[in-house]
């Protein structure tokens, strides 16, 4: 029987959240969920899937794609060959899926985010030209394909309950070519801006350096913290540290004060979740209007000043 | 050191209003500047950087029309040394096809490689996939999002990998190796106009994609583009500065997180 | 080796020092133009930080007695480090973001003529009818914001006054002023063998500058020595000696007026916004200690809208202080990118004075 095998991301033992989209993503599909995993507990995935399987290997080991290919390889053998690969979109996720097409000679749809099945059969949807254009996907022989799927755009399918099957997924000889040494954790500074209650976030609209202390104001003022986007972390103009999104921290604060961010899909994934989410841009068209509950159409330099401004007369 | 680049032309489309044409089946790029691929200026400094140290011969390898030619003559003026063009017309958005495609001239032509580079994705389509897809074609090792190589030798390359939450991981692989390169991991250097035209004087090789679509059959196919439909917006504070100022103060008071 | 300058001319130099003693870098910054000028002929410069510092004011090219031009040696060092690729990143975007989409900031090349929406009438083409005067919008007043006033103001003022004048619209390229202080040679070639083709192709006979940048770049570097560009100051003037401006208000205001480098003492441009101001009823124009050839830049110039470095206190917080001490209410200038660092400086400094741009104060009383 056909079914979709889900290959989990666990990160230093911890099962992680973006693994669910591939997860309801099947269940929208209709497929058998098997779910495989490098060594641990998953007692959380009890009812959620078909089939769990927990390979002979560590973490370090199962987040290889040369290992992966393995594994699966020996998984076929023992369960048969699945309709759908399913993974989190994800570090993890886009080192081994297209890997793992290329090996297999499967196609590969990345980033997916959303499913709808009609006259021209399933069709895929991801996004194109930096989340402006929706693309549908149709696999030109059928079902059988690699896929990576967005994190929090699937929703779980409410009557699914089931019966979980527990199994060990065959051992395999290690590929030597590639393995992992260590995690890095990025140096701790006195700041954590994921424990903040208001984040007061600067994007590529700071447009230099030399800008920096006019926020680092505002957010002193309002009893916030400084955090920015990729671009701005990336000149340095803030410590790696501050950055918010897929690469860097994934915030939760009370309210996210954006300021000249666009609103690439790797920032809004970072702060998506956030209580309130206040974005000024003077792009009227910038994405991160659609995601935050209030905008403002101004300058941020402006805005700032002026803000500032009326800050101090209060104090 | 053998060091091949891939790198793509893509049109810039950040500030765009794209419109939709041929029935919704593409997106008007008509009127869209193009440029390189921002992920694979930092490919093409690290592979510039890697072949400086380690010595031999790197390339900058792409596919598309030929304005794509313009990667090659950047790469070159960037100091990668040869430059190969796949030209076609086609939209080839098929990530494993054009992985094969890629496969097939490296084969065919006897392109060897110690390392080859690619930006971690195309900021057009946004895939991720092709370098990946190729090391599986090529079965070599692969490793994505990579923001740092601190050593080559031995025949063995260590890198790290961005992961998420501030997170990295170091790993060890052997060469020949496929690696996807992270922006932020270098700075690339400023490539002038003058630079450009001159390396347009540099031996580059034209080829036609055509030539090399043996097994390279497209396994994907885009049936339609839309603009996604307009997501529930932001509440807009309008007004003049002033109102806007007291707008945001009051949802921050509203919220507590300003008193 | 030096951009326009060859080592050789160096020589000439006596190391008298007059262009430190007019730099408004020097002092405030590691900036000393006469030691640059010394080392760079020994070819002994290496610094790769200093050559940034100069915001291409000019006074130092025409205070030199020798005719060295200095300001060019630095447009000569930098273009190495343009050539060699080794420039600072935020300059790096600015210059690809011309190359793309023809405007430093990297906006959309299709929204070039966004400003045109909320002027109220409809503004032709410059291929259209024929039309001969050209409005030569450039970047920052074409997409930035605050800029965006001047060419809505000026076409207005050239529609009261029924003077036909087109756009170049989407087809306009940025003027490369300073694309060419900055040291890209290159792209400012391309960029101004764009404008050149479109100012043949359409016979353009008269092209209305908004910027003094571009009025620089057109008439004193562009191949074609294009002497048919006059500022928009030139131009108000006229109208008004014609009669053909009527003033229907008062502006019962002290306006003190700031000189832009490259209008006044770069192109000797003095008069002409100070007698706009004049017409303007109620208008009391002052003048700052520090006016006409000696007036102090606002640093805004060479690439430095794009590259912030490490300095003392900003002229345009001088500026302002100034300004306020002598008890004015205005500061009016005729250069966006003067209007934006005053206006930023009186921001900073909270400072209660108005920042305008001289068709702002017009059209109050128009």
């Amino acid at each position: 029987m056909s079914y979709s095998l889900i290959i989990a991301e666990t990160r230093k033992g911890e099962f992680q959240e973006g693994n669910f989209d591939p997860l309801y993503l099947s269940d929208i599909v209709g497929l058998p969920s098997y779910i495989l995993l490098p060594e641990g507990e998953y007692g959380i995935l009890r009812g959620s899937c078909d089939k769990v399987i927990v390979a002979p290997l560590k973490e370090g080991e199962f987040l290889n794609p040369l290992n992966i290919i393995r594994l699966l390889e020996r998984t076929f053998q023992a369960f048969g060959e699945p309709s759908a690969i399913l993974l989190p979109h994800c570090s993890f996720g886009i080192d081994v899926a297209p890997y793992v097409a290329g090996r297999l000679g499967w196609p590969i749809i990345t980033d997916i985010s959303g499913f709808c099945r009609g006259e021209e059969g399933e069709i895929f949807i991801k996004t194109l030209y930096s989340e402006k254009i929706n693309g549908h996907f149709r696999l030109k022989e059928g079902m059988r394909f690699v896929g990576t799927v967005r994190k929090g755009v699937f929703p779980k399918v409410a009557e699914v309950v089931k019966e979980t099957l527990f199994e060990e997924a065959p051992s395999i000889e290690k590929d030597p070519r590639r393995d992992f040494i260590e995690y890095i954790e990025e140096e701790i500074e006195d700041v954590d801006i994921t424990k903040a209650d208001l984040l007061v976030s600067v994007g590529r609209g700071v447009k230099e350096k030399g800008n920096i202390p006019l926020f680092e104001e505002l957010a002193a003022l309002l009893g916030g913290v400084l955090s920015c986007s990729r671009p701005v972390a990336d000149r340095a103009w803030l410590p790696k540290a501050r950055q918010v999104g897929t690469s860097g921290k994934t915030v939760r604060p009370k309210v996210y004060f954006a300021l000249g961010i666009s609103g690439a899909f790797q920032h809004i994934a970072g702060m998506k979740d956030s209580d309130v989410i206040i974005a000024v841009n003077k792009d009227p068209s910038a994405p991160i209007f659609q995601y935050a509950h209030y905008g403002v159409v101004e300058d941020m330099h402006r805005l700032a000043q002026k803000m500032i401004e009326n800050l101090r007369d209060q104090k | 050191m053998e060091v091949v680049v891939l790198a793509k032309w893509v049109p810039t489309t950040q500030e765009e209003e794209l419109k939709i044409i041929d029935e919704g089946r593409s997106v008007d790029l008509e009127e869209v500047p193009f440029r390189m691929n921002e992920w694979d200026t930092y490919a093409i400094e690290e592979a510039v950087r890697i072949v400086k140290e380690h010595g031999g011969v790197g390339w900058v390898i792409s596919m598309g029309s030929e304005d794509a030619d313009t990667a090659l003559r950047r790469g070159i003026a960037m100091g990668l040394e040869r430059g190969v063009l796949l030209e076609t017309e086609e939209d080839l958005i098929d990530p494993f096809q054009r992985a094969f495609i890629f496969k097939n001239l490296l084969q065919k032509k006897g392109i060897k490689f110690d390392l080859l580079l690619t930006g971690g994705q195309a900021e057009d389509d946004e895939f991720a996939s092709t370098g990946g897809v190729l090391a599986g074609l090529l079965e070599v090792p692969y490793a994505s999002m990579v923001i740092g190589i601190e050593e080559i030798s031995g025949g063995e390359i260590t890198l790290l990998r961005e992961l998420e939450g501030g997170l990295m991981e170091r790993v060890k692989m052997a060469l020949p190796a496929v690696v996807s390169i992270q922006t932020g991991i270098n700075e690339p250097r400023y490539v002038s106009v003058t630079g450009v035209l001159s390396a347009a004087k540099k031996e580059r090789d034209f080829l036609s994609a055509a030539d090399f679509m043996e097994g390279a059959k497209g396994l994907l196919q885009l049936i339609r583009v839309e603009i996604p439909p307009p997501k529930e917006g932001a509440e807009i504070i309008g007004g003049d500065l002033d109102g806007k100022v007291s707008g945001i103060l009051n949802i921050l008071k509203e919220k507590g997180v300003y008193k | 080796m030096l951009g326009l300058l060859k080592r050789e001319d160096l020589f000439a130099c006596i190391q008298c020092g007059k262009c430190t003693g007019s730099c408004p870098e020097a002092g405030k910054t590691s900036l000393n133009i006469r030691v640059m000028v010394r080392k760079v002929l020994f070819g002994d410069w290496e610094d790769k930080e200093v050559p940034w510092f100069c915001s291409s004011c000019g006074a130092c090219t025409i205070r030199c007695p020798r005719d060295i031009k200095p300001s060019e040696v630095v447009v000569g060092l930098r273009a190495q480090m343009v050539e060699e690729g080794e420039i600072p990143s935020s300059l790096y975007r600015a210059l690809e973001n011309t190359l793309v989409q023809k405007n430093p900031w990297g906006r959309s090349r299709n929204k070039r003529d966004a400003w045109t929406a909320e002027v109220g009438f409809e503004i032709p083409f410059i291929g259209e009818d024929t039309l001969e005067t050209l409005l030569f919008t450039c970047c920052v007043q074409a997409y930035d914001p605050r800029c965006m006033v001047i060419p809505r103001n000026i076409a207005k003022v050239l529609h009261a006054a029924q003077v036909p004048f087109g756009i170049l619209g989407r087809k306009e390229v940025c003027c490369g002023n300073e694309i060419r202080r900055v040291g890209e040679f290159g792209l400012f070639k391309q960029l101004m063998e764009e404008n050149e083709a479109n100012f043949e192709r359409y016979q353009v006979s008269r092209i209305i500058a908004l910027s003094p940048h571009c009025m620089n770049a057109f008439k004193n570097e562009y191949e074609g020595g294009d002497k048919k560009a006059v500022h928009y100051t030139q131009l108000l003037w006229e109208l008004i000696q014609e009669g053909r401006l009527i003033f229907k208000g008062s502006y019962d205001k002290r306006v003190v007026y700031h000189d832009p480098c490259f209008l006044g003492k770069q192109n000797g441009i003095f008069d002409e916004p100070r007698e706009v101001l004049k017409a303007i009823p109620g208008l009391q124009l002052m003048e700052f200690s520090r006016s006409r050839e000696n007036s102090l830049c606002c640093e805004g110039g060479g690439g430095r809208m794009f590259l912030d470095v490490e300095m003392g206190e900003r002229n345009g917080h001088k500026r302002v202080k100034e300004a306020l001490a002598l008890g004015a209410q205005v500061i009016a200038t005729a250069c966006p990118f003067c209007l934006l660092n005053l206006e930023d400086a009186a921001a900073v400094l909270d400072a209660d004075i108005e920042v305008r741009d001289i068709t702002e104060v017009l059209m109050e009383v128009l």
